[in-house]
C-alpha cells in the first residue's frame, strides 16, 4: 500500500514545505527572502537547520529564525537526509518512507545487523519489525515528528500495519540464498548489495570490482555469483542454489 | 566485421528480448512485509515445531506442527508420542490443507430469503440462534462427531444449561458393535485397545488395521517391529487375515482366509476350539468345549465360512502354541446385523489365547457420550414428528453420510432452525439455516484421550485466517446469549480457560511444550462375564441378489471426511491404485459372467437402493462379493464433488450408503454388511482413473522377495522352498544373492553385467555419497511416504482428467506386484492387464518407487541443456531454471519417475489461500519444467548448513527426507553411503536381501531394496 498524500492534507502539506526547502537548496538562497532587510527567513526547523549551516559558513548572510522554528530537533543531518532519501530523481524506487541507510548505517554508524538481525541465524536477513524501528525512535524528542517519515512511522505502529517495503535486492525464486553461509564464510554485505552505508536513497549499485575487466558487473546474477564462488573456492554445484 | 557466431547471437537476441520483457514488467513491484512486532521464537527463514495432536480419527496421534513465519506448512508426527511414535498417516499428512481450503467460510453466514447463504455478524447470528433455543429450549439438540474430552464435556454442560432435548454423538464408523462385545463379554462398555509390542500371531478378521482401523499408523509400527526378520529371526511374528477381499492389510499377512463376509465369527470360534483342544485356554475355556463351542468344529465353520477345515485346524493349532498371540475384530466393513455377536466371538478367542491384558486392553468405561448410532435414528423420528425445533450439528455430516434410507436429509427440512458449525461447505451446510464456521484444527485449543494415561493436547499453530470462532466459544457465547440460569450454568471466560481449567494438576506449559501428558498405566484386569448368551450364527443378509455387498472404509478418504482434500482424492488407493473415482470390485470370473472389463460401469441394486459404479476386475476377492469402498459420492465441495472439474453439485463417485438401508445390528450399533445385491451391466466403458495397469512385474526383479527358510539358512540362494514354509506360490520364495551379484532360481536369472558399490558414484574428494535403502518387508503400501512428498516438496494435483491421461505428479509412487509375474504380456490386450492375483495368495510386494539417483543416470547424458546432472555427491540434479521441456530425459529413464508440468499447475489449480501452506524451501515448478524426487535436497541443504556453521560433517541421522519422516514402519533409511557407520549403509549391506531395482540396465542405482520375505504359511 503506498502512502497516499492526498487523502491526508496535513501530510501533503508538509510534503509540498519539503519540496519547497529542496527547491530553494538548489537555486542556493535556502529560505524565502525577508520583507524588509532581505533576511532569509525559515519556513521550518528543517529550513532554519538549513539556514544555521550557511550561516556558519557565510557568517555575513542575513537570515532570520522564527522562535517556533529556532529547535535543536531535527538536526541538519536527519533533515538532509530525509530529502535525499525520498529524492525522485535519485536511482531506485520510492520507499514508503524516506528511510536512508546512510544517515542510520553510515553518519550513526549502526550495524546492519541490528535491524538485519536474520543474516547471522537464518536464510533471511529480515527486515526490521515496526517494533524494532520504534524501539529507538519512540525515544527521540518530539521535535523529530516535523519529518514525515517519523510522522508515517509512528502512524503504522498506531494502526499496526506493517511497512510495504519495496524489495531491491531480489532473488528469483528458484535461487535459495544463504544469508547465514556467506556471513559466516566473512562476505562483506556490501559486496552483494553496494556501499549502502553511503546510499540515502537506497538502490542497486553495480558492481566495482569486475567491469574493468569486462567481466559481468550486474549484480544477484548468476554468472556475477558464480565468480565469486570461484574465486573464494566455493561451490558450484548447481543444487548449491537451485533446489 | 567479426563474423556473428552463435553465442553472440544469442547474447543479442537474448539481450533484445530481455529489454522487451524487462519493459513489460517493469511495473511488477515486490513487497518487503515486515512483522508490526516480530514474535521472539521466529527468525525469518527458520521454522519454528510445535507440537499438537491430529484430529482426523480417534487415533489422535501426536503432531509436530512446522511453521514457517507462522503459517504451519507440513505436519509430522511427534517422536515423543506414545501413539504414533513419530510418524504420521497420509490422512494425518494432509489434514494441514483444511486450514488452507477455499471452501472455508469467511465469517458466520445465514441463509436468506433466496436460499443462499449470505453473511452475517456474529452477534446478530448468536443472538438470532439463541432467542430460537430459549423459546422452547426442549426441542433444542446437539448432533456432533466425537471431540476432546474437555470439548465433549462442555458440549454436555452446554447441552444441560440451555436445557437442551438432548445430545447426540454421531460417527459413521464408530465401533459400536466392538463396545457392545466388550459389554457383553466383560461388563464394561468401552472399546478395547489393541497393542501389537512383541506379538507373534496376529489373527486378523477384518478390522484392516494397517489402513482404516483404531489407530494404523501406531499398529502398523508396532507389527512391523514384531516382523523384523533382523531382531525376530525366526521367531517373526505372523499375520493371518480372514477377509472377502485382498485388502491393504490382506497385502501384508502371511496367509488368507477368503472366509465368506460375515461368517468372521464363526471361523473364531472354530479358532477358539482348536486351540482349546491342543491345550490353550485356561479351565474355564475347556468347559466351553461342551457348551457354547460345541457346533463349531472346524468342519462345520469351514462349510460356512467356505474355507477348508484342515486350514482352520492347522491355524489353530498355530494360536495354541503361539506364546503371543493376538485376534483383531472385524472393522466397519464387516458389521453385519450379528456384529456384536461376532466381535464378542473374535474377543473370546483373544480371551483364550491370553491375549487380553496382554495385547488387548480393556479400558473403563468412558464417563462421556459414545457414539450411538440408535439415538441418532431416534433424533431422526424425532425430526420428523416435528419434536425438534433447533439442531446444532458440528464436526459431522450426516446428510452425507447416514444412508438415504434414514431419511435424514427429508427430515431435516422439517427442522425450522439448523445450525452448522463446518469450516469448510459440505452436505449438511448446503441444507443449514446457519452456519457458525469453526476453526480449523490447526487453529484451536483442544485435547485428545485416546486411552487411559494419554492426554494430548491440540494448541493453536495459525493465527484464524477468517473470522471464525472455536466451537467451545461459540457455544459459550450462545448459552450466555440465553441468558439466565443457562448463562450461570456455564463457566466463565474463553474455551481456552476451560482447557486450562480441566488440565488443572497437570503441567499445562510442559504438555504444550511436549504435546501432552503421558504415563503408562497398566490396564485394570476384566473377567470373562456370561457368555451363554452369545449367538454366532451366518450373518442375515437381505435382498435377493447372487453378490453381497461389502461397503469398505476408504484407505483415505475414510468415511468420506477426506474427500474434499485434493490430496487424498489424487494418490492412488493403496490397492487398487485408483484416485479420483468410486469403483466397484468384482471377480475375474464375476466379471466374464457379467461381460465387463475394467472401466465397464454396472449397476449395484439392493433392496434399499441402486447405484452405478465402473468395475474394477481383480482375482483377490471373492466370487460372491461386489466391494464399493466409501467416500465418494459427494455432491459439495470443490474436490469432493466435481466443482472442480467444472460441473458444480454434480457428485464425485457414489455414496455407497445410498445402496444401504438404515439397517442395525442386535444392539442398534450401525451395520455395513448386510445386503444382497445384483449386478448389471451397463454398456458404458470410461477408462478408469488409474495410475497401475498391471500387477505383473514381468520377472524384471523389480520387487523381489526372498523366503524365510532361506534367509535363515544363511543362504542367499533358496532351496527349494518347504511345502510347509514357502510361499503361496512356492516358486516366488527364492532369495537373491548379494547386491553385486543376483542369481535367483529362474533359470537365466538376470545377471548384473558390471558389479558395483553405490558409495562410489560421486566425486573422489566428496565426503557424502547420499542413499536410501528402502525394506520392502517392512513397507505395508500405506502410502504416508507418498503424502508427505507432495506436502513437503509442493508437488502440484493434476485431477482426475490428467490422472486419466496418466499424467501424474507425485514423485513417489508405490507401485503393487503380485509375486514374480509373467514373463511375457498376454497379447491382445493392453490397459489394464489381467490381475494376477489370486484368492488365498498374499504374495503382494508394495514397491516405493522415486528417483533412483543412479551412478550412470539415463537422463543425464539426453538433456541438451544439463538440466539434468550428476553432482559431487551422487544427487541426481533436477534444475528447474535450466529445464527447457525436452522430456527427453523423462523418456529415457527406466523408473518413469521424472514428471512434466504440462500447466503452470500451482497457479491454476491452487486457489487462494492453499499457496499458503507451500513450502518456502522448494521452487514452485513452472509449466514446460521437468520435476522429480530430490532427495529432499532442501533438508539436506538445511543440515549441510547447520553442520558447517558448527564446523563439523553432516552426521548420520541428521537428514531426514519427508518421505522417511512420515514412514510408520521405518522402511526407509536415507544417509551417507560413504560412511560405513551410517545407519544407511548397513542396511544397504544386507547381503542377503538387498538388491536393486532393474540392476541389470547398469544403472548404478542408490536406493538399495531390502527384499520382501515371505515367511509361508503357520505350521499346524
Amino acid at each position: 500500500m503506498r502512502w497516499d498524500l492526498a487523502r491526508r492534507p496535513e501530510t501533503a502539506a508538509a510534503a509540498i514545505a519539503a519540496a519547497v526547502a529542496i527547491l530553494f537548496a538548489a537555486a542556493g538562497p535556502g529560505g524565502r527572502a525577508g520583507a524588509e532587510d532581505g533576511a532569509l527567513v525559515a519556513g521550518s526547523v528543517c529550513e532554519a537547520q538549513e539556514l544555521k549551516a550557511r550561516k556558519a559558513e557565510e557568517p555575513d548572510l542575513a537570515i532570520e529564525i522564527p522562535p517556533q522554528f529556532d529547535r535543536p530537533f531535527p538536526t541538519l543531518m536527519a533533515c538532509r537526509s530525509h530529502e535525499a532519501a525520498w529524492d525522485p530523481e535519485a536511482p531506485g524506487p520510492q520507499q514508503p518512507i524516506p528511510f536512508s541507510h546512510k544517515h542510520h548505517a553510515g553518519e550513526y554508524g549502526m550495524e546492519c545487523l541490528y535491524c538485519h538481525s536474520g543474516t547471522e541465524r537464518s536464510r533471511m536477513a529480515g527486515v526490521p519489525s515496526v517494533e524494532l524501528c520504534m524501539g529507538c525512535h519512540s525515544a527521540f524528542p518530539q521535535e523529530y515528528d516535523e519529518l514525515e517519515g517519523i510522522r508515517i512511522l509512528k502512524d503504522h505502529w498506531e494502526r499496526k500495519e506493517p511497512i510495504p517495503w519495496v524489495q531491491i535486492h531480489r532473488l528469483p525464486e528458484y535461487v535459495k540464498f544463504q544469508h547465514q553461509r556467506h556471513v559466516a564464510a566473512g562476505v562483506e554485505c556490501q559486496t552483494c548489495h553496494g556501499p549502502v552505508e553511503e546510499l540515502e536513497k537506497l538502490s542497486m549499485v553495480p558492481d566495482r570490482k569486475w567491469w574493468q575487466y569486462g567481466l559481468p558487473t550486474n549484480k544477484l546474477e548468476m554468472g556475477w555469483c558464480i565468480m565469486c564462488h570461484r574465486e573464494m573456492g566455493a561451490s558450484e554445484d548447481c543444487f548449491t542454489c537451485h533446489y | 566485421m567479426p563474423e556473428l557466431d552463435r553465442r553472440n547471437f544469442l547474447k543479442l537476441v537474448g539481450a533484445s528480448a530481455g529489454a522487451a520483457a524487462a519493459a513489460g514488467c517493469s511495473d511488477h513491484v515486490e513487497k518487503l512485509i515486515p512483522y508490526v512486532v516480530q514474535p521472539e521464537e521466529i527468525t525469518p527463514g527458520n521454522p519454528v515445531v510445535y507440537a499438537s495432536t491430529c484430529r482426523e480419527c480417534p487415533a489422535a496421534c501426536g503432531l509436530h506442527v512446522i511453521t514457517r513465519e507462522g503459517r504451519p506448512i507440513k505436519l509430522e508426527g511427534n517422536p515423543a508420542h506414545p501413539v504414533n511414535r513419530g510418524s504420521l498417516c497420509a490422512r494425518g499428512q494432509t489434514s494441514i490443507g483444511r486450514s488452507y481450503h477455499p471452501d472455508r467460510f469467511p465469517g458466520p453466514m445465514k441463509r436468506n430469503a433466496a436460499g443462499a447463504l449470505e453473511p452475517v455478524p456474529w452477534a446478530d447470528a448468536i443472538s438470532a440462534i439463541a432467542a430460537a433455543i430459549a423459546r422452547d429450549p426442549g426441542k433444542t439438540f446437539v448432533l456432533g462427531g466425537e471431540v476432546g474430552p474437555t470439548l465433549s464435556r462442555l458440549v454436555d454442560t452446554f447441552a444441560q444449561a440451555v436445557g437442551a432435548g438432548g445430545r447426540t454423538v454421531y460417527e459413521p464408523l464408530a465401533p459400536e458393535a466392538l463396545r457392545e462385545a466388550t459389554r457383553a463379554l466383560f461388563g464394561v462398555a468401552s472399546v478395547p485397545v489393541f497393542d501389537l509390542t512383541d506379538v507373534d500371531l496376529v489373527v486378523d478378521f477384518g478390522s484392516e488395521f494397517l489402513e482404516s482401523g483404531p489407530s494404523p499408523t501406531e499398529h502398523a509400527g508396532q507389527l512391523m517391529d514384531a516382523r523384523d526378520v533382523a531382531k525376530r529371526r525366526g521367531d517373526t511374528a505372523r499375520l493371518i487375515s480372514v477377509n472377502p477381499r485382498l485388502s491393504l492389510t490382506v497385502d501384508n499377512s502371511d496367509e488368507w482366509l477368503a472366509a465368506r463376509p460375515g461368517s468372521e465369527g464363526i471361523v473364531a470360534l472354530a479358532l477358539a476350539r482348536v486351540a482349546i483342544e491342543n491345550g490353550a485356554g485356561a479351565p474355564e475355556h475347556k468347559a466351553l468345549l461342551g457348551t457354547l463351542l460345541a457346533g463349531f468344529g472346524a468342519e462345520e465353520a469351514a462349510a460356512q465360512a467356505d474355507l477348508e477345515a484342515a486350514d482352520l485346524v492347522r491355524v489353530g493349532k498355530a494360536l495354541a502354541r503361539a506364546k503371543r498371540a493376538v485376534a483383531l475384530p472385524p472393522g466397519p466393513a464387516l458389521t453385519s446385523r450379528r456384529a456384536v455377536d461376532t466381535a464378542a466371538a473374535v474377543l473370546l478367542l483373544d480371551h483364550v489365547l491370553g491375549a487380553v491384558g496382554r495385547s488387548v486392553h480393556v479400558p473403563p468405561a468412558a464417563d462421556l457420550p459414545q457414539p450411538s448410532y440408535r439415538d441418532v435414528l431416534a433424533l431422526v423420528e424425532a425430526m420428523k414428528a416435528g419434536n425438534v425445533g433447533v439442531l446444532l450439528v458440528h464436526d459431522a455430516n450426516p446428510v452425507y453420510s447416514l444412508p438415504r434410507a434414514s431419511g435424514f436429509a427429508e427430515a431435516l427440512g422439517r427442522v425450522p432452525l439448523v445450525v452448522s458449525f463446518a469450516s469448510a461447505a459440505d452436505e449438511t451446510t448446503a441444507q443449514a439455516h446457519f452456519v457458525l464456521p469453526d476453526h480449523t484444527p490447526l487453529e484451536s485449543w483442544g485435547d485428545a484421550s485416546p486411552r487411559p494415561g494419554v492426554r494430548s493436547l491440540i494448541q493453536p499453530t495459525l493465527r484464524p485466517l477468517y473470522d471464525t470462532r472455536a466451537l467451545g466459544d461459540t457455544l459459550l457465547d450462545l448459552g450466555r446469549a440465553v441468558g439466565g440460569a443457562a448463562a450461570a450454568a456455564l463457566p466463565q471466560g474463553s474455551f481456552r480457560g476451560v482447557l486450562e481449567t480441566a488440565w488443572t494438576g497437570e503441567d499445562f506449559r510442559g504438555a504444550l511444550a511436549k504435546g501432552g501428558s503421558f504415563t503408562s498405566i497398566p490396564s485394570a484386569p476384566v473377567g470373562l462375564a456370561a457368555v451363554s448368551g452369545l449367538e454366532v450364527v451366518a450373518p442375515m443378509l437381505t435382498g435377493g441378489g447372487s453378490h453381497v455387498l461389502v461397503a469398505f472404509p476408504h484407505a483415505f478418504l475414510h468415511d468420506g471426511r477426506g474427500a474434499n482434500l485434493p490430496w487424498l482424492q489424487e494418490i492412488p488407493d493403496t490397492v487398487t491404485k485408483v484416485s479420483w473415482a468410486s469403483w466397484a470390485e468384482v471377480s475375474t470370473r464375476t466379471a466374464e459372467a457379467l461381460g465387463v472389463e475394467t472401466g465397464d460401469t454396472i449397476s449395484v441394486e439392493t433392496s434399499a437402493g441402486r447405484l452405478e459404479a465402473q468395475v474394477y476386475v481383480r482375482g483377490g476377492i471373492r466370487d460372491d462379493v461386489v466391494a464399493v469402498p466409501m467416500g465418494q459420492g459427494h455432491t459439495v465441495g470443490r474436490w469432493a464433488s466435481r466443482e472442480a472439474d467444472g460441473e458444480a453439485g454434480v457428485a464425485r463417485g457414489v455414496n455407497v450408503a445410498d445402496a444401504l438401508p438404515a439397517g442395525v445390528d442386535e444392539r442398534g450399533g450401525r451395520a455395513w454388511l448386510t445386503e444382497r445385491a445384483t449386478l448389471a451391466s451397463t454398456g458404458v466403458h470410461r477408462r478408469l482413473p488409474l495410475l497401475q495397469f498391471a500387477d505383473n512385474q514381468r520377472q524384471r526383479e523389480l520387487a523381489e522377495s526372498v523366503s524365510l527358510v532361506s534367509l535363515l539358512e544363511g543362504n542367499g540362494h533358496a532351496a527349494p522352498a518347504d511345502a510347509s514354509h514357502g510361499g503361496a506360490e512356492a516358486p516366488h520364495g527364492e532369495g537373491h544373492g548379494a547386491a553385486n551379484g543376483h542369481g535367483g532360481d529362474h533359470g537365466e536369472g538376470h545377471e548384473l553385467k558390471v558389479p558395483f558399490d553405490p558409495a562410489k558414484d560421486a566425486a573422489e574428494a566428496s565426503a557424502y555419497r547420499w542413499g536410501m535403502t528402502v525394506d520392502l518387508d517392512r513397507c505395508t503400501g500405506c502410502s504416508a511416504c507418498v503424502a508427505a512428498c507432495y506436502v513437503e516438496n509442493n508437488v502440484p494435483l493434476v485431477g482426475e482428467d490428467e490422472i486419466r491421461r496418466v499424467r501424474p505428479m507425485m514423485w513417489l509412487r508405490i507401485n503393487r506386484y503380485v509375486g514374480e509375474g509373467e514373463p511375457e504380456l498376454v497379447p491382445g490386450r493392453d490397459h489394464p492387464l489381467e490381475s494376477r492375483e489370486r484368492l488365498g495368495d498374499t504374495d503382494v510386494r508394495h514397491l516405493p518407487m522415486l528417483c533412483q539417483h543412479c551412478g550412470a543416470a539415463p537422463c543425464e547424458p539426453v538433456c541438451p541443456v544439463f538440466a539434468a546432472y550428476h553432482n559431487e555427491e551422487g544427487l541426481n540434479g533436477m534444475i528447474y531454471n535450466r529445464c527447457i521441456g525436452t522430456r527427453y530425459c523423462a523418456n529415457n529413464c527406466p523408473y518413469k519417475v521424472r514428471r512434466f508440468n504440462y500447466f503452470d499447475n500451482q497457479i491454476e489449480r491452487w486457489p487462494e489461500p492453499m499457496r499458503l501452506m507451500l513450502n518456502p524451501d522448494v521452487t514452485v515448478r513452472a509449466q514446460g519444467v521437468m520435476e522429480k524426487c530430490t532427495f529432499c535436497i532442501q533438508r539436506i541443504q538445511r543440515a549441510r548448513q547447520t553442520a558447517k556453521h558448527e564446523g563439523r560433517p553432516i552426521g548420520d541421522g541428521e537428514v531426514v527426507t519427508a518421505c522417511q519422516q512420515a514412514c510408520p514402519t521405518s522402511a526407509i533409511h536415507f544417509g551417507n553411503l560413504r560412511d560405513p557407520e551410517s545407519q544407511v549403509s548397513k542396511k544397504a549391506a544386507d547381503p542377503k536381501r538387498g538388491y536393486h531395482a532393474l540392476h541389470v540396465l547398469n544403472t548404478r542405482p542408490a536406493v538399495t531394496y531390502l527384499s520382501k520375505v515371505l515367511r509361508g504359511k503357520v505350521e499346524g
